[in-house]
């Protein structure tokens, strides 16, 4: 019987699921690419994303299925249609936006309960926000050769990194993904459900143990801990900041972060095949049964 | 002045779309067009990867023309270019103003024009890429690759939808302008006007949501009554799905070539330093 409270949808339904999530935040990628940014002075009040959409459908929906389907929706529309696609670069923003979307549809029990969707959207755009900077600032560290050499460079980009990450989580995720999340999320809630035909999110529902330590949870705790690697890397060239020695950036850094970016991708593809392929048994059962 | 109004004209709602239907359907008598799709992306990966290692400036240099070559032969839409090249002047330039403030100087400046070349480099290849590659073709590479069909299918139903979807919001964004009442005055910077708007863009999403919901569940539907998902997994099915694709002898005439300009380059930047 309790095994009936477990949220399941069929694999049509995923489907749907990842085709809405895909073309709405596809959309508005559009629309927040070409919105100009307002500069004033260092701070940069731009719109970075309309992140609201993949959360209400993370949180209403198949939160991994909504995740994904978002960020392959801003490859497409944003990147690849505009002619903006930074190739391998997209993989790291493919990962930490899915992660952080995927982190606030969990932590949500409740769609109707303001406080829970509130913590979850920010805890997401944290952890979204968080990497993405960590691997921006590896990124040019990597780049730059002669970056121990200027004055200025490295903690110029540690700055606007800095402020940056600020910017996006104070402007940008208050006013483009909370407010419109705890707008839209009630609303929405019992309404858009039965278009995909399907019963809403009930507060009773849960993801049993089995589900969320099989694949997904192991790419969560790998992706995190290749950050952490990450994160010690830069934290300990940081100390050594004045007398940096080439070598040491030459036996590692040029390739450490790409090796670590390339294995949690890896990771990543090599489980949404498993998940597929686990998909695919479930429905060969179905049809067993059919 | 009459600059500026031109500009305005040219970047509204349906310029942007007419070119990105452009981008998406047309101009596929291009050379990069006639490769196969497989060929492109293999290339492609070298050429988004390597240059971040590369240190040598002769050796950029010359990635560098290919790019820029290669860009011009695939005839890319001028509103592309120009997106690229403000985002490029506007990262650098901001970065160059706060490295002044913390007292680099001038001297910040040249290794930031390095790192500037080095992402020209990688992202004109993607442009030259992926703007002469066909949708359908693009999303068949992948398959090829074997990339999951649900993705792979997204690719080539995402330039298709796109029509639609831009047609729907300006319909739902134009309908709650004529219900609201835009604000009296534009307030310092616009700011009245600008966040009257932004609200205007959040609130259309609402009605969009539910009609894309129910569009989406008819397609999803549709497909399945094709045996969409089935397919798949059917290895049949693939191989008919992509018996289209065929190497002509362009394809290694274009991967030797690379190889040949890319060993030149290096002799070139190692003979000089």
């Amino acid at each position: 019987m309790a095994k009936r409270e477990v949220f399941q949808l069929t694999q049509s339904q995923k489907m749907m699921v990842f085709i809405l999530s895909m073309s709405l935040y596809g959309l508005s990628n559009m629309f927040t690419e070409l919105i100009p940014s307002l500069q004033l002075g260092p701070v940069e009040l731009s719109v970075e994303y309309f992140a609201f959409i993949p959360l209400t459908l993370c949180i209403l929906f198949h939160p991994l299925y909504a995740a994904i389907g978002a960020s392959l929706g801003e490859i497409i529309f944003g990147e690849l249609m505009l002619g903006q696609f930074g190739g391998i670069g997209e993989i790291e923003k493919f990962i930490t936006f899915s992660l952080g979307m995927y982190i606030a549809g969990i932590l949500v029990r409740n769609p109707l309960n303001r406080m829970q969707v509130g913590v979850a959207v920010m805890s997401g755009l944290i952890v979204h926000h968080l990497l993405g900077m960590i691997v921006d600032i590896g990124k040019v560290w990597v780049g730059v050769e002669e970056l121990e050499a200027v004055k200025g460079l490295a903690e110029s980009i540690i700055v606007i990194e800095g402020v940056a990450f600020l910017n996006d989580l104070l402007f940008s995720g208050i006013l483009f993904a909370l407010l419109p999340t705890l707008y839209l999320v009630p609303r929405l809630y019992g309404k858009i459900e039965p278009l995909l035909g399907m019963k809403p999110r009930n507060k009773d529902d849960r993801y049993t143990m089995k589900e969320i330590v099989t694949p997904r949870f192991v790419v969560i705790g790998i992706v995190l801990s290749a950050i952490a690697i990450i994160a010690e890397f830069l934290s300990e060239t940081e100390f050594s900041f004045g007398e940096w020695e080439p070598d040491f950036m030459e036996m590692f850094g040029d390739w450490f972060i790409w090796i670590v970016i390339g294995v949690a991708a890896v990771i990543a593809v090599i489980t949404i095949a498993l998940m597929a392929r686990k998909n695919r048994t479930q429905r060969s059962k179905l049809n067993n049964v059919a | 002045m009459n600059y500026v109004k031109d500009m305005r004209e040219k970047l509204n709602i349906e310029y942007v779309k007419s070119e990105l239907i452009k981008t998406a359907y047309g101009g596929k008598e291009t050379f990069l067009a006639s490769l196969h799709p497989r060929t492109l992306i293999i290339w492609y990966l070298f050429f988004g990867i390597v240059p971040w290692f590369i240190h040598n400036k002769i050796v950029l240099s010359c990635f560098l023309v290919l790019m820029v070559v290669l860009t011009i032969m695939a005839r890319v839409s001028p509103l592309i270019i120009v997106i690229l090249c403000a985002g490029l002047l506007g990262e650098i330039g901001f970065l160059l103003l706060v490295s002044l403030v913390f007292g680099g100087g001038l001297a910040s400046l040249l290794p930031m024009f390095w790192l500037t070349v080095k992402l020209a480099v990688i992202a004109l290849a993607s442009i030259a890429v992926f703007t002469s590659m066909d949708p359908e073709r693009f999303s068949d590479a992948l398959l090829s690759f074997g990339v999951p069909g649900q993705a792979s299918f997204s690719v080539s139903f995402g330039y298709r939808i796109l029509p639609t979807l831009v047609e729907e919001f300006q319909r739902v964004f134009l309908s709650y302008r004529l219900r609201g009442k835009a604000p009296e005055t534009h307030g310092i910077f616009y700011w009245r006007t600008a966040s009257y708007y932004l609200k205007l863009l959040v609130l259309s999403f609402y009605p969009l949501i539910l009609n894309s919901a129910k569009r989406s569940r008819t397609t999803v539907e549709a497909l399945e009554t094709k045996g969409f998902s089935y397919s798949f997994t059917n290895a049949e099915v693939k191989k008919m799905k992509l018996a289209h694709l065929t190497y002509t002898y362009k394809d290694p005439l274009f991967l030797i070539g690379t190889v040949a300009y890319i060993s030149f380059a290096f002799w070139l930047g190692t003979f000089i330093s």
